[in-house]
């Protein structure tokens, strides 16, 4: 069977897998973002009174959409598809298959159920007057792509090494908030001072978050040669995981 | 036809040591970073094995001799630590129980999902999905989730799936022992068609009785490694000899308790010869049944034999009292006597003679020895003897 094939049943698996049990099943999948924004302003804009400084600058709820929901994207597959060599040794154990068909179905069923929920959150801001460029959606899924490779290389070391470090998965759990809380999501570089802005580049999704807001929003400005660095790195982490996985496959059924 | 369809060449598997969890974290380092092997336990060595086209193959051999470990080395689940395997084909295997189920699915997803790993998709798969889930023959059980699926479903779905893909070479880990007898009957009736059609067939079971009749090889391990192959009688016998020498020091027969009877068998020959080891005769032989007995008063006893198939089902019994014959004195307090069976009607399969002294009257059995008979042979037919038959011809106005 073709690995395409292969992959695709996969997904749909994995997909049934997270909807199983819950009894609206993928209607779950549109309602989660949904309630999740409700949380978020009220929490955000009712309690802590946040806004956005700047004359022009966008409400702060979908100044946190943007950027929250790529990052929710890239954070959970990286946190699933981490375990996902683990959760099916009983499979590995019995069947001969490319085990990174495992990997990357749990990646994509992620970025696909955070897509879909990110699409359908931009129309309903959008719906209800929100300042959308909807024009910029070509623009932002595009820019899923390099922010998925680098998801997958990520997600192929990590779930190559929790085979033999089981502690790896925890650690990432308290890794990732750090990840996300040192990039420009809930707040905007400016309110930074001055000295430690700079640092912010340092972290590879603050690209993201603001071009997101650029090409969505206009919020600050879309830059080629970040978004080149951007690519490169997607493409080393995809490259340098995929090698890490390959060589320590051929032992994963030593240490399962 | 008889190109080679698995070859296997100084075949090694060794599992790395981790106790601790600091060993997992050491051997990653290694295995990332040198060459060097962590420090390993070994359960297959050098194993050569050819397997071709058409072949049945039983691998037999205690627990733990790394019988499983071959099958998934040769199914590609496990990657070699030394040598190399190949295999040129589409393999289906039923490793141990479950085939890789997700036991929160339902049987009919599995199925699905089982057939689409091994290649059957799409309108095939739909086609053939109604001969599956008859040939497991589990009832409502296939919409219900796997978890509640006792063993013997497992592997009834397990092997419906196999027996759908009919694949190039078939490997089955213990599969015949989980299913009920009835299934069990159906599992060997297909693969006895299936190696007719010219399926090639790699069999693991504890059942000399089911590997003598599916396989026409076998491959003895030991240890990690290959202890004998051949011939699947000769194969056999030799490993069933060495299970009754492990056994040996704790004799089944306590000699002294058995001298103070009234009556003891001191020697059983089957033709002649007197020896645990199976003896092995064709269908059709002569088979002559000898036995001594050792009387404590002089008194001649009466003698019964009977022969029964290894798993207990009696075949045929007789006594000296019976045909109106007594044992003749051959010493100051020992009888014997001798029985021929000419032209034996007993069908190719693994059968014991039992022989009991009885006492004159032919009431009291006084004691027990068993002698192992194999009967090998090609025949087809079903059950323990041939019975005598021929076939009739009709005439044409009772043809119609």
């Amino acid at each position: 069977m073709s690995l395409a094939t292969l992959t695709r049943r996969f997904i749909a698996r994995e997909l049934r897998n997270r909807f199983a049990g819950s009894f609206s099943g993928g209607l779950w999948a549109l309602m989660q973002p949904l309630l999740q924004l409700a949380v978020y302003s009220f929490v955000f804009v009712h309690v802590f009174k946040a806004r956005v400084p700047g004359a022009d600058a966008p409400g702060y709820i979908p100044f946190l959409v943007v950027a929250l929901w790529p990052w929710t994207a890239f954070a959970e597959a990286v946190l699933r598809s981490t375990t996902a060599i683990q959760d099916n040794a009983a499979l590995i154990g019995k069947v001969a298959l490319p085990r990174e068909v495992l990997v990357v179905a749990s990646a994509c069923a992620s970025f696909a159920i955070h897509l879909v929920g990110f699409v359908a959150i931009l129309l309903v801001l959008r719906l209800f007057g929100t300042p959308i460029r909807l024009a910029g959606l070509p623009a932002a899924i595009a820019l899923y792509l390099p922010l998925f490779a680098g998801a997958l290389g990520v997600a192929l070391a990590c779930a190559a090494i929790q085979v033999f470090v089981r502690d790896l998965v925890q650690a990432l759990g308290q890794l990732l908030p750090l990840l996300m809380f040192g990039a420009p999501i809930f707040y905007d570089r400016s309110l930074l001072p001055e000295r430690v802005r700079g640092l912010l580049d340092l972290n590879p999704f603050t690209f993201y978050a603001e071009s997101f807001r650029a090409v969505l929003l206009g919020h600050g400005s879309f830059d080629p040669t970040r978004f080149g660095i951007a690519l490169v790195l997607a493409a080393g982490l995809l490259i340098a995981g995929h090698w890490l996985f390959r060589r320590l496959d051929r032992h994963f059924e030593d240490f399962l | 036809m008889s190109d080679v369809l698995v070859q296997a060449c100084g075949l090694g598997k060794a599992y790395p040591k981790v106790h601790r969890s600091g060993d997992r974290l050491r051997a990653l380092g290694r295995l990332l970073f040198t060459r060097a092997d962590p420090d390993r336990i070994s359960v297959l060595r050098g194993v050569d094995l050819e397997i071709r086209r058409g072949e049945s193959l039983g691998l037999i051999g205690a627990n733990g001799a790394g019988k499983s470990t071959l099958l998934k080395l040769m199914t590609g689940v496990l990657t070699p630590s030394s040598g190399s395997v190949r295999v040129d084909g589409k393999i289906g295997a039923l490793l141990e129980l479950g085939a890789g189920f997700h036991p929160e699915y339902s049987g009919r997803d599995n199925v699905v999902m089982a057939a689409a790993l091994q290649g059957l998709e799409g309108a095939e798969l739909r086609a053939r999905l109604p001969g599956i889930i008859e040939f497991a023959d589990i009832g409502r059980y296939i919409d219900e989730p796997v978890k509640h699926y006792s063993s013997g479903m497992v592997v009834r779905l397990g092997f419906a799936v196999i027996a759908a893909l009919r694949p190039d070479l078939l490997v089955t880990d213990e599969v015949l022992a989980v299913g009920d007898e009835s299934f069990q009957k159906k599992c060997v009736r297909w693969m006895q068609d299936y190696l007719a059609d010219g399926g090639t067939l790699v069999l693991v079971s504890h059942s000399m009785y089911h590997v003598q009749k599916l396989c026409r090889h076998a491959c003895w391990l030991r240890d990690g490694e290959i202890a004998m192959q051949g011939d699947v009688f000769e194969v056999t016998q030799a490993y069933l000899a060495w299970h009754e020498r492990k056994s040996a020091p704790a004799p089944a027969r306590d000699e002294i308790a058995v001298g103070a009877l009234e009556f003891s068998v001191i020697g059983a020959s089957l033709n002649g010869e007197d020896r645990e080891q199976p003896v092995v005769l064709e269908h059709g032989d002569r088979l002559r049944v000898g036995v001594r007995i050792r009387s404590r008063d002089g008194r001649a006893p009466c003698v019964a034999v009977g022969v029964v198939r290894a798993d207990g089902t009696p075949v045929y019994g007789l006594s000296t009292e019976m045909d109106g014959e007594t044992p003749q004195r051959i010493g100051p307090n020992e009888y014997g006597c001798e029985v021929e069976f000419e032209d034996l009607p007993l069908l190719p399969g693994s059968y014991s003679v039992r022989l009991h002294p009885l006492d004159p009257e032919g009431v009291r059995v006084f004691d027990t020895v068993e002698r192992a008979l194999t009967i090998r042979g090609a025949s087809r037919e079903f059950g323990l003897v041939r019975l005598p038959h021929r076939w009739n011809r009709l005439r044409s106005e009772e043809a119609r």
